[in-house]
């Protein structure tokens, strides 16, 4: 039987020589999949907002842009504590690796409130789904996207189980985990672009 | 961990934060004004949001050590998205 802590050496070193594929490939194939799926429905948006530009940008200005800033920093630093999560195992600090993938767990928790909030300001001020295109757009991004960081906390709830028994820690899963969790943010980055700030 | 990798992301982290509160100076609106279409504007924010993503995926997703078909696939998503955003706007506000 092979001994997952005893690979942890070799998967210490491996950055510094040979090239290699972060977790499993299917997460990447996965990761690109989405990333097409969403660059389409980004392109859709782009083409509906330039035929009633008045419309957009009139419906853009009742968002609040210094919250969206607030959930793009909270986001980016789940990201962090999540790259940090992957450094530790790989060098074997499990201990600080669990720290940062909890960490992560709590920023996402905190983008997770902050969206909710936000949701129930906009819907306060009287904009719903049906209100008009751009929040039809509104919706509907940040709802798919919410969609994904949900699916997010399973995936951290995988790291973390992973690291929190010597018998398991699989780099590879804590790496796959990673991969799908920057992946939330990234595409977080280009909505928040597209909602909050062009014209 | 690695001290180098501890300073490594934690510079990269700044930046990425550093470049998030440039959208609070490119997307500020003046209230006494009508918000209008803005080439710069729109332009600024999909290259910021783009500088982002990538360096997210070279440093947080780790793409930089990874093989190049790997490293090409992320790149050429970026730019395809770069080419989709900036393509669609400027040609829907020309034949609008």
């Amino acid at each position: 039987m092979t001994d997952p802590v005893a690979k942890e050496p070799m998967a210490e070193n491996r950055e510094k020589s040979a090239e290699f594929v972060p977790g499993q490939p299917d997460m990447w194939a996965f990761v690109m999949f989405e990333a097409l799926v969403f660059a389409s429905y980004f392109v859709v948006y782009m083409i509906f907002r330039t035929r009633s530009p008045e419309l957009y940008l009139q419906s853009q200005a009742r968002l609040d842009l210094r919250i969206g800033v607030v959930e793009t920093l909270v986001l980016l630093m789940s990201s962090w504590s999540m790259a940090r999560c992957v450094k530790a195992s790989r060098a074997g600090a499990f201990r600080s690796a669990l720290t940062n993938a909890l960490f992560t767990v709590l920023f996402g928790v905190v983008f997770l409130v902050a969206k909710v909030f936000e949701w129930a300001r906009v819907i306060r001020m009287g904009f719903g789904l049906s209100t008009n295109e751009f929040f039809s757009h509104y919706f509907f991004l940040t709802g798919i996207h919410f969609l994904h960081l949900l699916i997010g906390f399973i995936v951290l709830g995988v790291v973390v189980y992973q690291l929190w028994s010597p018998g398991r820690r699989s780099q590879e899963l804590i790496e796959t985990g990673a991969t799908y969790w920057h992946t939330v943010d990234f595409l977080w980055v280009l909505i928040f672009a597209l909602l909050y700030v062009v014209r | 961990m690695n001290a180098r990798f501890e300073k490594r992301l934690l510079v990269v982290w700044l930046i990425l934060s550093a470049i998030t509160l440039v959208y609070l100076w490119v997307g500020s609106v003046d209230p006494a004004r009508t918000l209008r279409p803005s080439a710069v504007v729109t332009s600024s924010a999909i290259v910021l949001a783009l500088i982002k993503v990538r360096v997210i995926f070279r440093e947080f997703m780790e793409t930089r050590h990874a093989p190049v078909l790997l490293r090409r696939l992320t790149d050429g998503w970026v730019l395809l998205i770069a080419v989709c955003l900036l393509g669609s706007y400027f040609v829907g506000m020309a034949v609008r």
